[in-house]
């Protein structure tokens, strides 16, 4: 039973990494109606900033950690303005496309600037070896840490789309664009904002995954891969859904690692959790936690 | 006006595609003129395995090194200037293909050297020894590229480091002398890499292989190694063998670290045992659960410090300086892994002579005895012989101690005899 | 006043001439291993052709084609290895047997649209090398499997351009088969589904049935191109066909411009040369090639080509087509209206 408890543990701390990149991804699409595939490696660009900061420039660590969120506000809401409004009269799939442009671009800029080499990021809150016994299952602080955040970070998302009025005015934006102008809501602004507050909270992931896995230009794009089934698992435009999918993938691989791996072997984890989201879908065809469109004629 | 049009487009197309060009020599040796011998290689430049990526930069500074130093009045190899052509294959087998032939239909490469990838490089040895071009010194450590019957079929194909096998073994035989009611785990990448270091580790046990207890595989695309340590230390593990890339080596530390697990003995593949790798885990991990790790080298280590006062060493250092480019560590191993290897390209090429061929080089190749590799550990030789195709076979068993390596013992030498 | 339509398949016809006259001709100007990167353009031609048929005619999005490559490509691998079966014979089998799981998937996929489906295919494009990975007595797994180097059957044709001839030979193929299914109603209803699935379903049109066959289709095309991939380069493994090839794909399709079949034409040599593009950009501009900086330079010119091109090449052609036709009426009737004066 102690191992039941722990896989689950494990599960819920790998599940807390993607947890907030998967959040990103919902506050995109809810705002612009796009998965945005550089979701990850915004995340990635920013912890590389904070890594400069902190190993260069000696910034210590708080410090860097709230220079990096803002510098991603900036980021991301400059990169709505100049790529992604200009494309978006002419169709989704460009979008997307752009995204994927950006995608190969802040990859390889990172590897430019900061070299491919594997770097350190060091967490700033518990030592390694800082942990929990609880009845011989282990719970390391840290991820205990990383568990926290993200459920801030969706209660802080969720609390303020749903009860400040910036919040409604980016809903409505994303709603329905042509009304919220006569109601003389900026909406292209709103949309700056909701890019600028996905790219932050990217952010926080990678510093977050930067302190679990090795900091390399490479390290965000399976975290993405799992934020983006988490997405869509709770309904790619619930934030709570998207944590919660977030956490169930986790442990749903951890338990499948832990107890079939014996006769899955190690490569066949994944496809069947994706197997498994892909029916999960088929039955609820708008994720967990969304809403089913029902178009009457 | 569609016509215009789309004439318009074939002539845009034809510009761009111009642009590339075609390149190479039209000598008697393809890749060999006068005045430039030219070689080249694929390597992951971007990808998954983009942290090579040094490896080829350490052979190119030395290259260049070469190229500026006069011997016998003339730069270079008999007055040959080297030029390497390293191109980016992103680890996938089918951009090797595709840039190996580039390289030696459109490039006429002298011959194709380092390639890196046990993959990518099996899926252009058949070509390489169809087109007769050497295929030597492959950044890779499986036996394959040594094996015997693989020479026979592929002759113009051989690689250049201690093999994994051979590694696994020196592995197995002192855990025999020294840990001999050892409880042995293994926690391994699943794949052919993880799986030489097993089969190597196996044989050199030997009577001695009941005593793993446990195997735990990993995908390189797993972001968790937690179940795979826990299942380790249930098993009741007090030897543990990691064998995976760097990444996945540091995050097994830092999650022994973060379950407060730590086995008595720890043995490490060389590979992810260089500094930049070993500094990692001792940030993620602590000093403490690092502390104490096995295992080898057959390059010196560019971050020791009782290296500092070696010729070989000061010289990586002043060619790293003046020829690689400025945001390179040269305390990463992996550069001077790519320099010592250039190094011996570098001695084959000479003793093919004046005029140089394919067949020559390859002769100098596969009849190699050189002692004199400043990059090597000393007494570290890079022979071949007839029934010999691993150029080098000795290895150095070393532990691992508040910061640096230090030797354990002689070299070993895994040399297949006869 | 011209007649436009005429002229219109005139013009479209003497355009597709001259591709097998490039394919021939062009190499002749370079050196032999051009040809070989024309087989790759082919290659990935009849693969966005099926791409497009599924995502621009059908607005099925698909991110897993590369997925489907990869089924055709180890058909071939394991059909010639395993079973001596010639490889030029794999390349129907690989289409059909290919077509034939599309099909399958394509139900599933049914109940899915969007970003949703969009997530199904990415988890077969992620999905396909790792179970190819774990069943090893049959695929070989991470080591893959090889066949025999190519050798051309002609005698003065060299390996290279046999590949290239043969891999368009094909391509001809599937695009007048492509070109001749979706202009009848199979197109029709397609696009239908695409457009506007609650008024197709109203007149009858089976949304199960062609969404499904559309997935067929699509990945039918897509064997075809993985066995002739498997062909040309002599080796399948796992790490041949990593998600990034179905991005690649997809961008091949964006920037040919979804809902046009001779836009895939652009679309394919795009993907082929834009990264040596990238690369003598990044020579250029005194870096080296082969590094990060080139893979920088590929994304600004991804980006460059979504901005100019937004709605593809095919879209960029229609548009100076119509500029053209505009200034040519504008011509006409100053001409017109002189006459008359």
């Amino acid at each position: 039973m102690t191992q039941f408890f722990q896989y689950i543990v494990v599960g819920l701390a790998n599940g807390g990494v993607y947890a907030t990149l998967a959040l990103a991804l919902v506050l995109i699409h809810r705002a612009t109606g796009i998965v945005n595939f550089a979701q990850g490696e915004m995340g990635m660009f920013c912890t590389f900033i904070a890594w400069a900061l902190i190993t260069h420039h000696g910034v210590p660590y708080w410090t860097a950690f709230f220079l990096t969120l803002l510098i991603a506000f900036v980021g991301g809401a400059a990169t709505y303005k100049v790529v992604i409004q200009p494309l978006s009269r002419t169709g989704e799939l460009t979008v997307v496309m752009a995204t994927i442009a950006l995608l190969i671009i802040l990859n390889g800029l990172a590897g430019w600037i900061w070299s491919p080499e594997v770097k350190f990021l060091r967490s700033p809150l518990f030592a390694p070896g800082d942990y929990f016994d609880i009845g011989g299952v282990i719970v390391n602080k840290q991820d205990l840490g990383v568990i926290g955040i993200s459920l801030v970070c969706v209660a802080i998302v969720f609390v303020f789309f749903r009860f400040t009025r910036l919040g409604l005015q980016m809903r409505a934006s994303a709603v329905g664009p042509a009304t919220s102008r006569l109601l003389g809501i900026r909406v292209a602004m709103m949309l700056s904002i909701g890019w600028g507050l996905a790219a932050v909270l990217s952010a926080v992931s990678g510093m977050m995954a930067a302190s679990r896995l090795e900091l390399d230009p490479n390290f965000m794009l399976i975290i993405l891969t799992y934020a983006f089934a988490a997405a869509v698992l709770g309904g790619i435009d619930s934030p709570v859904g998207s944590v919660v999918g977030a956490f169930i993938i986790g442990i749903g691989i951890s338990l499948l690692s832990g107890y079939a791996s014996s006769f899955l072997g190690t490569e066949l984890q994944l496809p069947l959790a994706l197997a498994v989201l892909m029916l999960v879908l088929i039955v609820r065809p708008a994720g967990l936690f969304g809403h089913v469109v029902v178009r009457r004629v | 006006m569609r016509r215009v049009v789309f004439a318009l487009g074939v002539v845009a197309i034809g510009a761009a595609v111009l642009l590339p060009g075609a390149m190479g020599g039209s000598a008697a040796t393809p890749g060999v003129t006068s005045k430039i011998v030219t070689i080249g290689g694929t390597f992951p430049f971007s990808g998954p395995a983009s942290s090579y990526a040094p490896i080829p930069v350490g052979m190119q500074a030395y290259f260049s090194y070469v190229n500026a130093k006069k011997t016998n009045g003339k730069r270079g190899v008999f007055g040959r200037q080297i030029k390497f052509n390293a191109v980016d294959d992103g680890y996938n087998p089918a951009l090797t293909v595709q840039k190996t032939k580039q390289l030696v239909e459109q490039d006429h490469v002298f011959a194709l050297v380092g390639g890196l990838g046990t993959e990518p490089q099996e899926a252009v040895t058949a070509y390489a020894n169809q087109q007769k071009v050497p295929q030597i010194y492959v950044s890779t450590g499986a036996t394959e590229w040594g094996a015997r019957d693989k020479h026979a079929s592929h002759p113009w194909t051989i690689g250049w480091q201690p093999d994994y096998q051979a590694e696994g073994a020196i592995y197995g035989r002192y855990i025999v002398k020294n840990l001999p009611s050892a409880k042995i785990g293994i926690i391994y990448q699943n794949d052919s890499y993880g799986r030489d270091y097993i089969d190597g580790l196996s044989s050199g046990l030997g009577s001695h292989k009941s005593q793993i207890v446990s195997q735990q595989g990993f995908e390189v695309t797993d972001t968790s190694v937690t179940n795979q340590v826990i299942a380790l230390r249930r098993a009741g593990v007090d030897t543990l063998m990691i064998f995976g890339t760097p990444t996945p080596t540091i995050r097994t530390y830092a999650t022994m670290a973060a379950v407060g697990w730590k086995p008595q003995n720890i043995f490490l593949n060389s590979v992810s045992a260089t500094d930049a790798f070993m500094s990692i885990a001792v940030a993620r991990a602590g000093a403490a659960e690092v502390n104490g790790s096995i295992s080898t080298y057959y390059t010196k280590d560019p971050a020791n410090p009782s290296w500092s006062n070696d010729a070989g060493m000061k010289l990586y250092k002043s060619i790293m300086a003046k020829y690689a480019p400025s945001n390179a560590r040269a305390t990463d191993g992996l550069y001077i892994y790519g320099m010592a290897k250039a190094y011996t390209f570098v001695q084959a090429l000479k003793a093919a002579g004046p005029n140089p061929t394919r067949a020559g080089l390859m002769k100098a190749v596969l009849n190699m005895n050189d002692k004199s590799n400043p990059f090597l550990l000393p007494g570290v030789v890079t022979k071949t012989g007839k029934t010999d195709f691993f150029p080098i076979s000795q290895q150095q068993l070393i532990r691992f101690n508040n910061g640096s390596w230090s030797p354990m013992g002689q070299i070993t030498d895994t040399r297949p005899r006869g | 006043m011209q007649p436009f339509g005429a002229n219109r398949i005139l013009w479209r016809v003497l355009a597709l001439a001259a591709v097998p006259l490039l394919v021939v001709f062009l190499p002749k100007a370079f050196n032999d291993y051009f040809n070989y990167r024309l087989a790759f353009v082919g290659i990935y031609f009849i693969a966005i052709v099926g791409l497009n048929v599924l995502t621009g005619y059908n607005g099925q999005i698909s991110l897993g084609h590369g997925a489907f490559m990869a089924i055709g490509a180890y058909t071939t691998a394991i059909l010639n290895v395993n079973y001596g079966v010639g490889v030029y014979w794999t390349i129907p089998i690989a289409g059909i047997l290919t077509g034939a799981f599309g099909f399958l998937f394509g139900f599933p996929a049914l109940r899915l649209s969007g970003v949703y489906l969009a997530l199904a295919t990415f988890g077969l494009a992620t999905s396909i090398p790792l179970v190819a990975k774990r069943f090893e007595g049959f695929t070989g797994g991470g080591q893959g499997k090889t066949i025999a180097l190519p050798s051309s059957p002609i005698g003065g044709l060299s390996t290279n351009e046999w590949l290239s001839y043969l891999t368009w030979a094909v391509a001809g193929l599937m695009f007048g088969l492509a070109w001749f299914l979706l202009r009848g109603s199979l197109g029709r209803a397609f696009r239908a589904v695409r457009d506007a699935p609650i008024a197709a379903v109203s007149s009858g049109v089976s949304l199960a049935r062609y969404k499904t066959l559309a997935f067929g289709i699509a990945a039918a095309y897509a064997g075809v191109a993985g066995a002739l991939l498997a062909i040309a380069i002599a080796f399948v493994n796992p790490d041949t066909f990593p998600v990034s090839l179905s991005i690649l794909l997809l961008t091949g399709a964006v920037v040919g411009g979804l809902g046009s079949l001779e836009g895939m034409l652009f679309g394919a040599v795009f993907i082929q040369f834009a990264p040596g593009w990238a690369d003598h950009l990044s020579k250029h501009l005194h870096y080296n090639e082969a590094t990060v900086q080139s893979t920088v330079f590929y994304g600004l010119i991804l980006l460059a080509v979504l901005f100019l091109m937004p709605t593809g090449a095919a879209g960029l052609f229609h548009q100076l087509g119509s500029a053209l036709k505009r200034l040519r009426e504008w011509l006409y009737s100053r001409a017109d209206s002189r006459a008359t004066a």
